[in-house]
């Protein structure tokens, strides 16, 4: 029996990735109508596995329509629709918003309903590093005006 | 004459049927009456409080980064290289895309042993005879003999992702002994993977102990100690703990619905996953009609 020596495959199915919209591509403008955060990483010491491909020290904010709300595993997506503000012929950019599995986005008081194509919302993400459109969900206001799902603390 | 002997006979061993089924499911009900109540979800301890993003909370940062140093390993001088070679293989393919340093695994391979140290639910299913852990991550289950059994023999044994586990309860605590682990890491589910956060490769030496016990309503404890006289210089020791999950009692699975790398969003090639362009799945959100 052979010993193992190579790296192991990582057993969470939870990857990152972004979508680039079929009208995107390489570089244009980043229509943020919010002006980008810069927040102070929470421990410094050990880089943050989980951010490897989002940048945890910024979170953009995003106003848009939704085109799809993806419920499914691994990762439930939101697919937004970003206005250009300062070329509104312009096409919208798509950016590709990921969050939890399915079971984990009820435990937060998110439901498959919760968003429809066509619903205006507004996203705070942390993005990607590369500068693509896409990024890791923080929180969300849906159409109503109301946060979307619950904070982790009211599921204690 | 052969007849009545027959029919005595068939009398005789339907009541002794009958008997012995009577005594083994009184017996049967009684063993399940001194077992623990480990009923609910539960959740590792380093996930409580993650956002809806997955983001895990400063305090699970804090444990996260507790429990990696201390499953950190001392591998014995032979061994050395080997995991030299395994996390410089690693570091060079992280080099290669520095945007998708992880090693990947297809859409639904099951979390390897112990797989108690990763997000999502926890879940116990306690009988006299079996002890079983399923968790919500993959839809991964350990299965862990309580009856008695020795492990298989080693014409009958070969290694898999959880290996093979035998038990036996000394009071409330379930002490659980695996064997024969295939392509042995003991890894803290962080993602994406890091050898920061693991403690291997390890040979097929490896045998595992864990002492399992519900602390209190709310808790559970996992002390795990890791022994492999070929690769490690001393044992692993580890305490993981679980806490109550609340207000939340459903298990899903978390796999991708088809296992299909070429419709997933987060596709693995060559061993990596990617961020390739791929179309909406064919499952929307709009629930059934």
């Amino acid at each position: 029996m052979a010993d193992s020596t190579t790296a192991p495959r990582r057993p969470s199915p939870a990857a990152r990735g972004a979508s680039r919209s079929p009208s995107y591509y390489g570089k244009s403008v980043l229509n943020i109508l919010i002006g980008v955060v810069a927040i102070l990483g929470a421990n410094s010491a050990f880089a943050h596995h989980s951010h490897a491909m989002f940048d945890s020290e910024k979170e953009v904010t995003l106003v848009g329509t939704v085109k799809e709300f993806q419920w499914n595993n691994p990762h439930c997506w939101i697919q937004l629709l970003v206005p250009n503000s300062d070329d509104p012929k312009a096409e919208p950019v798509e950016w590709a918003v990921e969050m939890g599995a399915p079971i984990q986005l009820l435990r937060h008081g998110w439901k498959p309903s919760s968003l429809k194509p066509g619903d205006k919302i507004t996203v705070v993400v942390n993005p990607l590093r590369d500068g693509r459109p896409g990024g890791q969900i923080v929180s969300a206001i849906g159409p109503d005006g109301k946060p979307i799902g619950a904070a982790p603390e009211t599921n204690k | 004459m052969i007849r009545r002997t027959i029919l005595t006979a068939a009398l005789l061993g339907s009541c002794l049927c009958g008997a012995q089924a009577q005594k083994s499911s009184k017996e049967r009900i009684e063993a399940f009456a001194k077992l623990p109540d480990w009923s609910g979800l539960w959740e590792f301890d380093v996930y409580v409080g993650e956002s809806v993003g997955q983001e895990v909370s400063p305090e699970g940062l804090r444990k996260e980064n507790a429990y990696a140093a201390a499953m950190r390993p001392t591998f014995n001088p032979g061994w050395q290289p080997k995991y030299d070679q395994a996390k410089k293989a690693y570091e060079d393919s992280v080099a290669a895309d520095p945007n998708q340093p992880e090693a990947g695994l297809p859409p639904c391979a099951v979390t390897p042993f112990p797989a108690t140290m990763g997000p999502g639910f926890f879940q116990w299913r306690v009988t006299p005879e079996e002890a079983t852990l399923i968790s919500s991550q993959n839809n991964t289950v350990r299965h862990i003999y309580t009856d008695g059994r020795p492990h298989p023999s080693a014409d009958e044994l070969w290694p898999t992702s959880e290996g093979n586990s035998i038990g036996h309860w000394e009071g409330d605590t379930l002490v659980i002994d695996t064997i024969s682990i295939s392509n042995p890491y003991i890894v803290l589910v962080a993602e994406p993977f890091q050898f920061a956060f693991a403690a291997g490769p390890l040979s097929n030496a490896l045998h595992a102990i864990e002492r399992v016990r519900m602390v209190n309503h709310d808790e559970m404890q996992i002390e795990l100690t890791v022994d492999d006289p070929i690769a490690l210089a001393k044992p692993i020791h580890i305490t993981i703990t679980h806490e109550r999950v609340k207000n939340f009692d459903r298990m899903e699975d978390t796999r991708d619905a088809d296992c299909d790398t070429a419709t997933d969003r987060n596709p693995v090639v060559n061993g990596r996953f990617t961020t390739i362009v791929k179309p909406a799945p064919a499952t929307s959100a709009e629930p059934p009609k």
